[in-house]
């Protein structure tokens, strides 16, 4: 008798906890972000200076700009891990454009993109047609092009007068294309306002566009999706054109900023752009990928770095940094989950 | 007469799933060596029954004794430990793949870890050779088990099962997946374990085998058991008992006049077969016609609106409004004016965490759309009229769909496709787990409505599709067993052409 007393009482109590730790998943990164900014202006007064902010918003775009495709590719249960080694790959195909077939910057950008586009190819191949597993097929696509790019530049970094058969390269990265990574508009950063821009077309067509909503209902239930007509193939292939073309703008951004093509420059942008995905999943309830999130997300991501660079926490501290963050948002992106509306 | 005591005793059992009883007093004996077929339709407590038997749940109320000893298995190891062994419908839950016969046979020595630390060839093959006899199985050993047909890695299955000596060995559908002499292998494995002194439960939509192995079966209903049948089995009364208030007949509405003249019909199927080796039949639903198609679960009813719908290879020739009609996929068949609400709600219907208004929405987003841009005042309006016309109880377009009762959900994942005005609309299985009210709204609705289109409701209960058609197929076991104008029908004839007794 005493349980059936008892248990009124039980689940309002668990209903409260339950509240609360939605509360958190909801509120609790832009909250914690809030805290962080003064945290770090108080510890580090270079932090909260105009000129931090706009490295921490130039580092973050790029980051995000690739994260917004990540996200994408993440909408339909998809999961492109290939979107680093797509930025790296796109760095050197960039370069090489410029610097060792002397073409203009506009053929480096159209070929940037189109290298985009070759990498989600694959990506489609391997998961829509051959029906890999998303995670390991993209995995392998990360490799494969993370070679593909070393082989390209037989493994060194392409720039400005570097050595070709005996001879000097013959072109340079053009003062164009070097605008989009250095240049301003209005005086904000060229980058920033890629990554502006990007964030609220994703956003419009995640949210208010019927491809959006395709895109969505797959990730929710995919068979509901097939049988309500919608071609669930064609949009799993979209989704990573998409990605693709995500990754290959950032790249192309990084190829700019760095003014070379650098070995292995994509390689930190698979962890940020994903961890900043997964974090963006919870942002203000959403319980899904959603640009809002991801822009968040990157921003948090970003704010934290660049924070610990101005305490002087050690460079080689930084990927461990990182992997705790994913690791977190991991855990709050899947963790609570089962928590949703029932059914 | 002597009977031994029951292996098993269920007494008074309850289980109550949030506010739907799944079972309600059920009481069932099943002595040594005696076969108990249990049968159903879809949802009448089968499953239910079967989990608590094997641990996989516990009971809101009543007891299971086994070998007159109280029995509470906390989870489904404690049942097999007690020495209750159940064989699952998707055999291959039960095989790991990759290894061979021998291997498989033998996973449950490895379980226990009785073998030592190490295994030998040698060993696996002689306790390999050992369990294999014992059911009569003579497939090669070293093979890997991908290589076996579905009935032989069924046997292996079987044969683990019967290789831990069970007292009640529970087989869930086992022949679902077997041909009829694989099928007729399978019951000589039954029968030879009954007379070893095992008790067995059979559970079955096949009445043929119900009637030819068990001695007794038992029908569930709406989670009661309705009737125990003694052998020999009267397969006419099982059917009745299956679908119950058969006294009572008298269609609820009036008969349905199919519509006169010479209209062209929306659908006209020549030589459709719902398997491969199946009987074809031709198939015609005029505009302005509700077609019922009837048959117990495996009779084909899924398999043939599938077809309709684009979902599997059509057979024979479709003409849809006269003109030639072969769906490669549902966008095919969306485009071409057919809709369909499949038969798994929550699983082919419902995406977590979506709006009703998102829900009716989704077939149709272009309609709702302009350049692309989804315009909220068109959904909003749409979700509207659906819950207006079919009376659905929410709080509102923006109701997340979890928050309906099951009833609702379905007039919403039916009535969404009312907003286009199909040609053709293939309901399957549209009111099961679906309230009496919210069927009644759903029939009445679906009959206001049927101007000019032309509808195909399939149902495992006849009495839901006199209700609504004007005219009924029934199918049995994959051919046709009877085309019957709804006017002239009773739920009895109907039964009968459903299990198979030609009327």
């Amino acid at each position: 008798m005493t349980a059936v007393r008892d248990a009124p009482s039980e689940p309002r109590e668990r209903r409260r906890s339950r509240q609360g730790a939605a509360a958190v998943r909801r509120y609790g990164l832009v909250v914690l972000l809030a805290l962080l900014l003064p945290l770090f202006a108080l510890l580090a007064p270079a932090f909260a200076t105009y000129g931090n902010a706009l490295i921490v918003l130039q580092s973050v775009a790029v980051v995000g700009v690739v994260a917004l495709g990540v996200t994408v590719s993440m909408t339909t249960g998809g999961f492109d891990l290939s979107a680093g080694a797509c930025v790296g790959f796109v760095v050197m195909i960039t370069a090489t454009t410029m610097v060792r077939f002397n073409l203009t910057g506009g053929t480096a950008v159209v070929a940037g993109l189109a290298a985009g586009l070759v990498v989600a190819g694959v990506n489609v191949l391997l998961t829509v047609v051959a029906k890999v597993p998303d995670l390991v097929a993209t995995l392998g696509t990360m490799f494969l092009f993370q070679g593909l790019a070393l082989i390209v530049t037989s493994g060194q970094s392409v720039s400005a007068g570097m050595t070709v058969d005996g001879a000097p390269a013959p072109g340079r990265y053009t003062e164009g294309f070097a605008w989009l990574g250095g240049g301003t508009v209005a005086s904000i950063p060229v980058p920033v306002v890629v990554f502006a821009l990007l964030a609220v077309a994703v956003h419009v067509f995640l949210v208010h566009t019927r491809w959006g909503r395709a895109l969505y209902a797959i990730g929710g239930n995919a068979e509901a999706a097939r049988l309500a007509g919608i071609r669930v193939a064609r949009y799993r292939a979209a989704a990573y054109a998409v990605s693709g073309l995500c990754a290959a703008v950032g790249g192309i951004l990084l190829s700019a900023r760095l003014g070379r093509g650098d070995v292995g420059a994509g390689d930190p942008y698979l962890l940020q752009s994903v961890a900043a995905a997964l974090i963006g999943f919870a942002v203000l309830g959403a319980d899904r990928p959603n640009a809002v999130g991801t822009v968040v997300g990157a921003l948090f991501i970003g704010v934290v770095i660049n924070g610990l660079t101005m305490l002087n926490a050690p460079y080689y501290a930084q990927t461990f940094v990182q992997g705790a963050l994913l690791i977190g948002s991991l855990v709050v992106s899947y963790t609570g989950r089962g928590e949703r509306k029932s059914t | 007469m002597i009977q031994a005591e029951p292996v098993v005793s269920v007494s008074g059992l309850a289980k109550r799933y949030g506010a739907t009883w799944a079972l309600r007093d059920v009481t069932v004996e099943i002595r040594p060596g005696e076969v108990v077929g249990l049968i159903g339709t879809n949802g009448a407590g089968k499953s239910t029954l079967i989990r608590v038997l094997s641990g996989a749940t516990r009971p809101t109320a009543g007891t299971v004794r086994l070998g007159g000893r109280e029995f509470r298995p906390g989870a489904p190891l404690d049942a097999i430990a007690a020495g209750v062994q159940t064989v699952h419908q998707n055999i291959d839950d039960g095989i790991v793949f990759g290894t061979t016969v021998a291997d498989n046979l033998t996973l449950d020595v490895l379980a226990r870890g009785g073998s030592g630390w190490f295994t030998t060839r040698a060993r696996t093959r002689a306790r390999a050779r050992e369990i294999a006899a014992a059911v009569g199985l003579d497939a090669p050993l070293d093979a890997p088990v991908e290589a076996l047909p579905a009935s032989e890695r069924q046997r292996i299955v079987i044969a683990r099962a019967v290789a831990r000596r069970p007292r009640l060995l529970i087989l869930d559908e086992p022949t679902s997946t077997l041909s009829f002499v694989e099928a007729g292998v399978l019951l000589e494995t039954v029968r030879d374990m009954a007379a070893s002194g095992v008790a067995v439960l059979y559970v079955s939509h096949r009445l043929a085998e119900v009637e030819d192995v068990c001695h007794r079966v038992v029908v569930l209903r709406d989670g009661e058991v309705r009737r125990t049948l003694p052998a020999p089995v009267d397969r006419a009364a099982v059917v009745e008992a299956m679908l119950g208030d058969l006294a009572a007949t008298p269609r609820a509405a009036g008969p349905r006049e199919a519509p006169e003249g010479p209209a062209v019909p929306v659908l006209r199927a020549t030589g459709i077969r719902t398997r491969p080796g199946a009987r074809p039949f031709d198939l015609e639903v005029r505009p302005g016609e509700i077609l019922g198609v009837v048959g117990l679960v495996g009779s084909g009813k899924t398999e043939l609106l599938e077809q309709l719908y684009g979902l599997r290879p059509a057979t024979g020739d479709l003409r849809l409004d006269g003109r030639p009609y072969r769906p490669r996929d549902p966008h095919d068949a969306v485009r071409a004016g057919v809709a369909f609400a499949a038969e798994e709600r929550s699983a082919q219907a419902i995406v977590p965490g979506w709006s009703v208004r998102a829900h009716v929405t989704l077939p149709r987003l272009a309609a709702h759309s302009r350049a692309g841009l989804l315009r909220r005042r068109s959904e909003q309006d749409s979700a509207a009229a659906v819950m207006r016309r079919f009376g659905v109880r929410a709080s509102g377009p923006d109701a997340p769909i979890g928050t309906l009762s099951g009833g609702n959900q379905q007039k919403v994942v039916v009535g969404r496709w009312l907003e286009a005005v199909p040609r053709l609309l293939l309901l399957d299985e549209p009111f099961r787990g679906v309230d009496v009210g919210a069927r009644a709204d759903i029939g009445r609705t679906l009959a206001g409505h049927a101007a000019g289109m032309g509808v195909v409701v399939a149902s495992s209960d006849p009495q839901e599709v006199l209700d609504l058609a004007g005219r009924i197929l029934v199918l049995h076991d994959g051919d046709p067993a009877g085309e019957i104008d709804a006017a002239g029908a009773t739920t009895a004839r109907l039964a009968a052409l459903m299990s198979g007794r030609a009327a």
